[in-house]
């Protein structure tokens, strides 16, 4: 019943912004007819190139995310049990958390020459800030009444980690995780664009925008907004719910 | 039970500090196997600091702890089994109550074959079957505890550690733990280190009260509980040994110094 409700609320949240669109499109110049646009989205649906520009948009967010956590856990955990560690890798962090993203994929690009590499570089790079200070939060609060019960019982450190820390710092992960998950879509369009990379879906916003194809602005831009909220909702929301169903 | 020695626990010459400051100053003492010893001390005179040391959580400042006849703080010896039951229960609240135990069941030696058996016969014994399946969210503050001696139950320790594990508890509640830890211990024949406030619940519950000074503690006074078992917590000769215990107390941990300002 609670999730049905959930479900309505959120469907009309969305069709909320369909007035809105047609309102912003009758009195301005650059917004597209909802209703042309609505038409055009399963032809451009069914085209195999827009897929292809998702897909390796998804790639690079994929790997970038994937290196930003990887990162940012060992920056955490190297923060967290040394004192030295952690004040060297915090100026780093700070630095890192406080670029601008534009900056960044400016940099990245140039130093890769725009080699694929150098898009994922970008996304590693302002995600595991984010990742490295929710996890060391997580780790610096954890629960020492916990940690002493499982000394007494012997569970040792593999057990340890597993049972008890990890569901611990379970919320820290994953409120960095939903973070560092939107900044990669963020940056990795700016990265596109500014890269002007030839393939991806920042590629082929800039392309439309360039030639003032709005309609295909619009398509581009919805697609993106339903793939951001298909995993922000359909995937980490669904895998906090399962983790944290103790909570009842 | 190997019976080669029924000393399961030897205390000398404890000493803690926490830095400079002394928290418990001497301690000698030992324990039996499938004794029921209370601790019984004024607040800050050093009971959960030396639950720690005997645990193997605080290695101590000074002195010897030695469990079945061998240092625990030996540094090549492998840790012995032990149950504590904390103030607050200390269960993991991502797991079920089932989970909890077979988590500690894991890291145990006893076998796999006999973890269901194991579980289910202690959840019934403390008349918690029914929670199985729970999670520890979804239980009163008397049934997490029960979970939790459960668990310090379950590891089949050489004794238990107990601090102030009723203290939380309403006073109905408490009475009818108290009431079954007796007979718990009088069935599994386990071995209980229990600290208290309460003397009458240490009157009741145990063969002997350890009696410490104020701190930095040392120990007051060996105190056997002339009392045959089963006991009743109303009987009159608990009273009247409560009363013997102030008594003998009142003069040596005197007077909180705050309260004694307020007279002056
Ligand atoms: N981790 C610690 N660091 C510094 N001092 C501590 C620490 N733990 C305890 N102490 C001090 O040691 C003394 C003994 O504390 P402890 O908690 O062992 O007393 P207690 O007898 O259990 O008290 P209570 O009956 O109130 O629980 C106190 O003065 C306390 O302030
Ligand atoms: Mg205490």
């Amino acid at each position: 019943m609670q999730k049905e409700n959930n479900l309505i609320i959120s469907i009309c949240a969305v069709l909320m912004l369909l007035p809105i669109w047609w309102i912003a499109y009758r009195n301005t110049n650059f917004i597209a007819d909802p209703f042309v646009v609505a038409t055009a989205l399963p032809h451009f649906l069914s085209q195999a190139d827009t897929w292809s520009n998702i897909g390796i948009t998804l790639y690079r967010v994929v790997l970038g995310l994937a290196g930003g956590v990887v990162l940012g856990t060992l920056a955490a955990l190297a923060m967290n049990q040394n004192k030295l560690a952690e004040q060297v890798l915090s100026i780093y962090v700070t630095t890192a958390l406080r670029t601008p993203s534009a900056i960044a994929a400016i940099m990245a690009l140039a130093i890769f020459r725009g080699a694929e590499i150098g898009y994922i570089v970008v996304v590693m790079f302002i995600t595991f800030p984010f990742m490295a200070v929710g996890l060391r939060d997580g780790l610096k609060s954890a629960d020492k009444d916990l940690a002493e019960a499982s000394q007494i019982y012997r569970l040792g450190s593999l057990r340890y980690i597993r049972h008890v820390l990890l569901p611990f710092i379970a919320p820290f992960i994953f409120s960095a995780l939903r973070n560092a998950h939107a900044l990669a879509w963020k940056v990795i369009v700016v990265a596109e664009i500014f890269g002007a990379a030839r393939i991806g879906f920042g590629a082929q916003f800039d392309h439309a925008w360039e030639y003032m194809q709005m309609v295909e602005v619009h398509l581009w831009l919805l697609v993106f907004i339903a793939i951001v909220l298909f995993v922000e909702y359909g995937v980490l929301r669904v895998a906090e719910r399962r983790v944290f169903r103790w909570r009842g | 039970m190997t019976g080669t020695s029924d000393t399961v626990l030897k205390v000398e010459g404890l000493q803690v500090s926490y830095g400079s400051i002394p928290a418990i100053s001497s301690l000698d003492f030992e324990i039996k196997r499938g004794e029921f010893v209370a601790i019984l001390g004024p607040s800050g005179c050093g009971k959960s600091s030396m639950l720690n040391v005997i645990s193997g959580l605080l290695p101590p400042t000074r002195g010897v702890v030695e469990v079945d006849s061998r240092p625990l703080y030996d540094a090549g010896r492998h840790a012995p089994k032990l149950g504590y039951v904390f103030q607050a229960h200390r269960l993991l609240p991502w797991r079920t109550v089932k989970q909890n135990l077979e988590l500690v069941l894991a890291a145990s030696d006893v076998p796999r074959d006999q973890w269901e058996d194991n579980i289910d016969r202690l959840l019934d014994i403390l008349h918690i079957g029914q929670f199985k399946n729970s999670w520890p969210m979804q239980l009163s503050g008397g049934q997490r505890q029960r979970v939790s001696i459960a668990r310090a139950l379950l590891v089949e320790p050489s004794y238990i550690l107990m601090d102030e594990p009723l203290s939380t508890l309403d006073e109905v509640t408490a009475r009818s733990l108290r009431q079954e830890l007796s007979g718990i211990w009088a069935r599994t024949g386990a071995t209980i280190v229990f600290v208290t406030h309460s003397i009458r619940e240490a009157v009741y519950l145990a063969d002997r009260i350890i009696i410490l000074t104020r701190g930095p503690s040392t120990v007051f006074e060996n105190y056997h509980v002339p009392i045959a078992r089963p006991r009743a917590y109303d009987d009159p000769r608990i009273a009247e040994v409560e009363a013997d215990i102030i008594r003998r107390v009142e003069h040596a941990w005197g007077l909180d110094p705050i309260k004694q300002s307020e007279v002056a």
